[in-house]
């Protein structure tokens, strides 16, 4: 076993183990927490795959900024680990049923592959270079990027409508 | 290809407009006459392709740019003329906003046009991105209802899970295939054909199933439908669905076909209990609305067995299909949108006082349930043969005959209300001409599908 494999190793049960803990502990805030170890030991992945401005991006957007929003919702809503609502042991069933069919289907899924892939890219050093990334962006990936320009105008134009303040209703006819 | 830009551009144009207008009968007449633009944009693009021409890729195999998605574009085009023209005055009553509800309604026909061509399943993501996230907007437009909101907040946190379910169906594929592009996915290899894969097919199965809304995916409907201001409820039912279909088939006829053996039985599944609990919960509803939501759900069901049957009728069917089906719920919801009381015994008595407006009600309602002479016997018909010759969906069939017949019921109530009921329905305002002239072409069209469908594949 060589050193990345155990780094793999290492990085996989931290991400794991605290996406459970983001699941089972029953204080928002503490949810919070681990949900951000979970995206740095993610990034440690992206790392170890060669990644390295995917990295970066996923550390300053998910777990700096979008991180912060949560932490401000969850701190303006105010919620404690007592007003979490009570579900009936049915539901739970239920919910533990699917969850676990649907994990098994997964599981078999992975199992079946059969392409096995390193656990670390070796090849060239600068494949994850932003340099590499913005060519491929605009050359073999140009139309996704530009086209989702209308996807977030469109968002733009749904924050406005949404959120404008109505001014006098004034008829058509 | 043109017609993407077209729409964008316009779209944008139609955005600003607000700014150098606060007039909304100009905002309407700008709408319809950029729209008007759009349609000939589209007719440009079919007529700039020969009949029975090979594809066109474009942007490294991105778009796949054939005949038959180019009159798919065409035809709902011309459904969102005829809708802004019928209901135009209705989406400017929703609220203050009026050019930005028409700039989200071209923004949703550029996720159209992108749901008829994409060959790469990046595009149906953004594709169906664009299709979804104006209609979160439209269906929370009328603030000041709580209804109006519940459906938006309802319909975008459902919504999302979806997207989620769809990345993760892509990602399975993109892991077995080991490509996003769809004409060089093959299922030939057994290597391609595991566990992974066919567990992405089902995951795209269940965000499709959410998207055209075929239950057990079907919850949100109901509540949306009928939460939403209704004139965006007449677009959602009908053109938005109508393209998720188009890109469901396209995805599952071209790429998966070859391994339908997989996948039928699950969407057989899916499609006997859509057309189970729409038509049996529509039968129960007291708001022509929400029956409406139901209908749809049934409908849907109907669609299903085009992308069951996976054969070249079922391609013609699809298409009859969402224009028949379109044109006459568009023609529905306008009529509801101008009565006051949306329950069945809000048409009481409809016949005597507006007796034009309950004719083209009846026709509207009798190609809904697929009486013969209408679009909707046709569209029916199309998608039945197919799934016949498909050869193995007899039962289904059968089933789905007898779920018509059940449909009918709630179909006809609305028409027995409306001729053999005594009552004083409330209008929001006299019927002028214009509005009685659009809404006998919305029946002639109806009625011309019905007779000659042909013509409404001419160009294919």
């Amino acid at each position: 076993m060589d050193i990345q494999q155990i780094l793999f190793i290492v990085l996989s049960a931290i991400a794991i183990g605290c996406a459970l803990g983001v699941v089972f502990s029953r204080n928002p805030i503490n949810s919070v927490l681990f949900l951000i170890l979970t995206f740095f030991a993610i990034s440690g992945h992206y790392i170890l795959l060669n990644a390295q401005f995917l990295a970066v991006v996923n550390i300053i957007v998910y777990a700096g900024a979008i991180m912060v929003l949560f932490l401000f919702v969850i701190m303006l809503m105010n919620l404690n680990s007592d007003t979490e609502p009570q579900k009936n042991w049915l539901v739970q069933l239920a919910g533990a049923i699917s969850g676990g069919i649907l994990f098994l289907v997964l599981l078999s899924a992975l199992v079946s592959a059969t392409k096995t892939l390193p656990v670390m890219e070796q090849g060239s050093n600068d494949l994850g270079l932003i340099k590499n990334l913005g060519k491929t962006l605009f050359r073999d990936y140009v139309l996704p990027f530009e086209i989702s320009s209308v996807l977030f105008l469109s968002a733009m134009i749904g924050a406005i409508v949404i959120g404008k303040k109505e001014d006098k209703f004034e008829d058509v006819h | 290809m043109k017609a993407i830009i077209a729409a964008t551009i316009l779209g944008v144009i139609m955005m600003f407009s607000s700014i150098l207008m606060k007039d909304k009968k100009a905002i309407i007449t700008i709408a319809a006459l950029l729209l008007a633009v759009l349609l000939g944009v589209n007719i440009w693009d079919v007529m700039a392709t020969k009949k029975g021409s090979n594809f066109t890729f474009l942007f490294n195999n991105m778009i796949l740019i054939s005949r038959e998605g180019l009159w798919f574009n065409m035809l709902m085009t011309g459904c969102t003329f005829l809708y802004v023209l019928l209901s135009g005055k209705d989406i400017a009553r929703v609220g203050t906003h009026t050019a930005e509800y028409f700039a989200l309604i071209f923004f949703i026909l550029t996720g159209v046009y992108l749901l008829s061509s994409y060959n790469n399943l990046l595009i149906l993501f953004i594709g169906i991105e664009i299709l979804s996230i104006p209609q979160y907007i439209l269906a929370g437009s009328d603030k000041k209802n709580l209804k109006s909101s519940e459906a938006a907040l309802k319909y975008f946190l459902m919504g999302a899970f979806t997207t989620g379910i769809l990345m993760m169906g892509v990602t399975l594929l993109y892991g077995s295939t080991g490509t996003f592009e769809l004409t060089r996915m093959d299922f030939i290899h057994q290597s391609s054909v595991n566990g992974m894969s066919l567990a992405g097919i089902i995951f795209l199965i269940i965000a499709f199933g959410f998207k055209v809304s075929a239950a057990p995916m079907h919850t949100w409907t109901p509540d949306v439908y009928d939460g939403a201001p209704t004139p965006f409820t007449a677009f959602m039912a009908t053109i938005v669905k109508s393209a998720a279909f188009y890109a469901f088939i396209r995805l599952f006829q071209n790429t998966f076909g070859g391994i339908s053996n997989h996948w039928t039985i699950v969407l057989s599944i899916i499609t006997a209990l859509t057309l189970f609990i729409g038509n049996l919960t529509a039968v129960f509803q007291q708001s022509v609305k929400r029956m409406l939501a139901y209908s749809s759900i049934a409908q849907a069901g109907f669609m299903l067995f085009a992308i069951l049957s996976n054969n070249a009728v079922a391609s013609q069917g699809i298409i009859i299909y969402a224009v028949a089906y379109s044109v006459a719920t568009i023609g529905m919801f306008a009529v509801l949108m101008k009565l006051k009381d949306y329950t069945y015994d809000g048409f009481n008595g409809l016949a005597k006082k507006e007796p034009v407006l309950a004719f083209v009600t009846t026709i509207f309602l009798l190609s809904l349930a697929g009486i013969p002479l209408t679009g909707g016997f046709m569209a029916k018909y199309f998608v039945l043969q197919a799934a016949i010759m498909q050869g193995q969906l007899f039962w289904l069939v059968i089933f789905a005959l007898l779920m018509a017949a059940i449909s009918a019921y709630y179909y006809f109530r609305v028409i027995i209300a409306m001729y053999f009921k005594q009552g004083n329905p409330e209008l929001h305002e006299p019927l002028s001409s214009g509005d009685k002239f659009m809404l006998a072409l919305t029946c002639v069209l109806v009625v011309l599908i019905g007779i000659a469908p042909q013509l409404f594949l001419a160009s294919i």
